[in-house]
């Protein structure tokens, strides 16, 4: 098999694969149930050890799940949409039908991005050109080879094309961007700022899902709860573990609700240390940038010397961090498994602080009323997701408070020429 | 904690033990009973800095495992840039500070700033003599610094490159800038004053120092494209400040030798780089004939794997600690830096200098860009902004 990945050198070869990539989609249009179908077999066959071992290998697995697509498809377009039919609308039929050919430009911090960000497209009937970072090659080649032994003949594995370049080439991207219809940029503001100055065509909608952090919050009663607290600490430390925390629903942030006299927050840390240990135990770090290393060294150094009452728990190495403070605001996040615990009165007072920088807020409250006003402000303060604690990394639509296929389709109105009884209209 | 086991030392007690250390030669104590001394004198020097400042000894209290270390690798060490804060981190009564000093903060753009008592002073410049007696000797020269004369001035607040020149004067019997500026502020060769010393000096001993960027650039490469040679053979010049312009240029270490070498007219070993930086003030790290940085009896370094932290094996790279007794003004005893370096050897390099020596490698990368959760421009909304500092 020809590498799956295609290294390119000239701005020419990316025009070419969008022109095939176009002329296919023309010429073979999947049916939603076929394409859904192939999607739940490759989810099948990447239940294997190598698939395992790269970071948001499993959550993938389930991502493409029939079960999964059809309800990002139900909720976004109606139950009619599996059935690929037009949808009645007063006295017109609407239909959603691809843009053509969408671009990807994938963060590179996150394994599964490049697939996540394809599917998206598919699932609105398009071909894909995705430009996969440097450092997510390995692991892309390895999953995109998993479809191509499912999907033999080919319908769906033809349709995308992963391309890799050099960032730096803006020859390179500069071409790929002319080439698309629609595009899916993912990244910190740097990246984002640099491809959507990139010359797309006038037509060629835009999607970008930018740089957000995340911040978790319990109350009171949650964590001086001494029977639920375990659990609750060992999903905080999955939370941060997965994804090195350098994703965008990564909890930078763990917000705990001052208790009555005598709640000791400190036991509730050393729970969490204790989850901390297991989860290194279970996941521990196989290389670090020394800059990182550097980072996680400083924050803790300047954490414990800002203030003699703040507090700190972390092993001789560079593993883990857990910082105790008290504060309404997010500190600067350090990523590298480093969690800051801030004690404050009031959880409403600092969600309603948020600015829009705060993408999931994964929340642990007993009271389902004083959770649902939590929701309300950090919805009206920049919030795209509140989740439970544990599942703030569950990728799903809507998306940075967006749907994820929609804005990758056109949808097509027909109003028929002819009335019920064959009349001109 | 150091502070609940042992009693807390007066500064009197921290400078007798640091001046026996610093009375011995630099390079003749053998590793493990240089390591006791050491040990035991940072225990100290932890213990006085925990008396004296109640946030230092909040980060020490945190440490893991301590107090119950045996090796100096175990010692809560602090990584060099909380010495970048706004306000100095001082041991010193404010009326006892005479002097800060600050870094140059060329890859920050954040210096560093150390505070300096007295003690201190006299402690960093009895370190440095110490060190460059052994590779120059004893005898006060003349002294020609490649810089201009406005960074020779002392000043409440010096920066790294006046420190440097000042911490050389020991050596100098006289004292000349060969860099002028000009009305743009252009850096450039005395000639007229540059040839007449050459003259003068032929004969003698003669010390040069300059960082080393400047020397090539506003020193070697005019000289050169004017085909000067100097006939200074028994020059030693000293130079620091880092690789990092010169590497842009394409300059190795070998080439900028052979460079400064045959403008000169020395032989290469009389070129000589060190390693320094003002938060390490009183320890240099000049190269030995064999190419290696050699720890004086006073001091020590630890290079760290980044992944466990833990000191690596010879031969291997990792981040660079660096571990002085001199200060007492500031708690620059354990710092973690932002270099890579080498371990070579804990003792028995050919030049017969004992101790661990080691080679610098490079600054620490900066991190890849980290993705879809690097925040770090905070959103403007109304007139607030969420605080990510």
């Amino acid at each position: 098999m020809s590498d799956v990945i295609h290294a390119i050198t000239w701005p020419e070869d990316l025009a070419f694969a969008s022109h095939e990539l176009r002329q296919i989609a023309c010429q073979y249009r999947l049916t939603t149930g076929f394409l859904l179908d192939t999607l739940d077999r490759w989810a099948a066959a990447l239940d294997c050890p190598e698939v395992r071992q790269i970071p948001g290998g499993a959550f993938l697995r389930l991502w493409l799940r029939r079960n999964t697509l059809e309800a990002v498809l139900v909720r976004e377009f109606g139950q009619v949409s599996l059935c690929d039919q037009w949808l009645e609308d007063g006295h017109a039929r609407r239909r959603a039908f691809p843009l053509g050919v969408v671009g990807h430009w994938p963060a590179g911090n996150i394994e599964i991005q490049p697939l996540l960000s394809v599917t998206c497209a598919l699932l609105g009937g398009n071909t894909c050109l995705a430009r996969v970072p440097n450092g997510l090659i390995a692991p892309t080649r390895l999953l995109i080879q998993k479809l191509h032994e499912v999907d033999q003949s080919g319908p769906v594995s033809q349709r995308i094309f992963m391309a890799s370049f050099d960032h730096s080439r803006t020859d390179l991207n500069e071409a790929m961007a002319r080439a698309v219809d629609g595009a899916m940029i993912w990244g910190g503001a740097d990246a984002l700022q640099q491809v959507r100055s990139l010359p797309f065509p006038h037509w060629t909608r835009v999607v970008t899902f930018g740089p957000r952090l995340s911040v978790a919050a319990v109350d009171a009663a949650t964590w001086t709860d001494r029977h639920a607290r375990q659990s609750w600490c060992r999903r905080i430390a999955r939370d941060v573990w997965q994804f090195e925390q350098q994703a965008c629903s990564s909890p930078q942030t763990l917000f705990l609700e001052q208790g009555q006299i005598g709640c000791d927050v400190s036991e509730f840390v050393e729970e969490l240390r204790r989850a901390f240990q297991e989860e290194n135990r279970i996941h521990p770090r196989s290389e670090i940038e020394p800059a990182l290393t550097s980072a996680i060294c400083n924050v803790r150094a300047s954490w414990l010397l800002e203030d003699v009452e703040n507090r700190g728990w972390f092993p001789a190495s560079a593993d883990w961090t857990i910082l105790l403070g008290k504060g309404a605001d997010i500190p600067e996040p350090t990523q590298g498994r480093t969690l800051t615990v801030l004690v404050v009165d009031d959880l409403s007072e600092v969600i309603s602080r948020f600015d829009g920088t705060v993408q999931t807020l994964g929340l642990a409250i007993r009271d389902a009323e004083k959770e649902q006003a939590l929701a309300d402000v950090a919805g009206i303060h920049g919030v795209d997701r509140v989740v439970r604690i544990g599942q703030m990394h569950v990728f799903g639509s809507p998306w940075d408070g967006r749907d994820l296929v929609r804005p990758l389709v056109r949808l097509v109105r027909h109003s028929p020429s002819q009335d019920v009884r064959g009349a001109s209209l | 904690m150091a502070t609940r086991d042992e009693p807390v030392n007066s500064l009197a007690d921290l400078e007798q033990a640091i001046s026996a250390l610093l009375d011995v030669r630099p390079y003749s104590v053998p590793p493990l009973e240089r390591h006791a001394a050491l040990l035991m004198l940072f225990k100290k020097e932890l213990n006085y800095a925990c008396a004296r400042s109640p946030k230092f000894k909040n980060y020490v209290r945190h440490w893991p495992s301590f107090p119950s270390v045996s090796c100096i690798a175990n010692l809560p060490y602090l990584p060099v840039t909380v010495l970048k804060a706004d306000s100095p981190l001082s041991l010193a009564r404010a009326g006892d500070i005479t002097r800060t000093l600050t870094s140059s903060a060329t890859t920050s753009q954040r210096p560093s700033r150390v505070v300096l008592d007295a003690a201190t002073s006299r402690r960093l410049t009895r370190g440095v003599t110490a060190i460059m007696r052994d590779f120059i000797g004893p005898a006060r020269r003349p002294y020609l610094v490649i810089d201009t004369p406005e960074n020779l001035r002392r000043r409440p607040e010096m920066g790294a490159r006046g420190a440097a020149i000042q911490g050389l004067v020991p050596f100098a019997s006289k004292i000349v800038c060969c860099l002028r500026r000009d009305s743009d502020g252009v850096a450039s060769v005395d000639l007229e004053t540059l040839r007449s010393l050459a003259d003068k000096w032929r004969e003698s001993e003669v010390l040069v120092f300059g960082f080393t960027h400047v020397i090539w650039n506003n020193f070697v490469l005019p000289l050169r494209r004017k085909g000067i040679t100097l006939n200074l053979p028994n020059v030693h010049v000293l130079h620091s400040g880092g690789w990092k312009r010169l590497e842009q240029q394409a300059v190795s270490k070998d080439v900028f030798a052979s460079g400064v070498s045959s403008v000169f007219g020395c032989k290469v070993k009389r070129v000589i780089d060190f390693y320094g930086m003002v938060e390490n003030l009183g320890v240099v790290y000049p190269d030995c004939e064999q190419g290696n940085k050699h720890v004086p009896a006073f001091a020590e370094v630890i290079i760290r794997d980044p992944l466990t932290l833990a000191p690596v094996s010879p031969g291997e790279t990792g981040l660079l600690q660096v571990c002085n007794v001199l200060p007492t003004s500031f708690p620059g005893f354990l710092l973690l830096t932002e270099d890579m370096a080498q371990l070579v050897g804990a003792d028995g390099c050919l030049c017969g200098r004992r101790g661990t020596y080691f080679r610098y490698r490079h600054r620490v990368p900066k991190a890849e860009v980290r993705g879809c959760g690097n925040v770090d421009t905070p959103r403007q909304f109304e007139n607030r902004t969420v605080c990510l500092t």
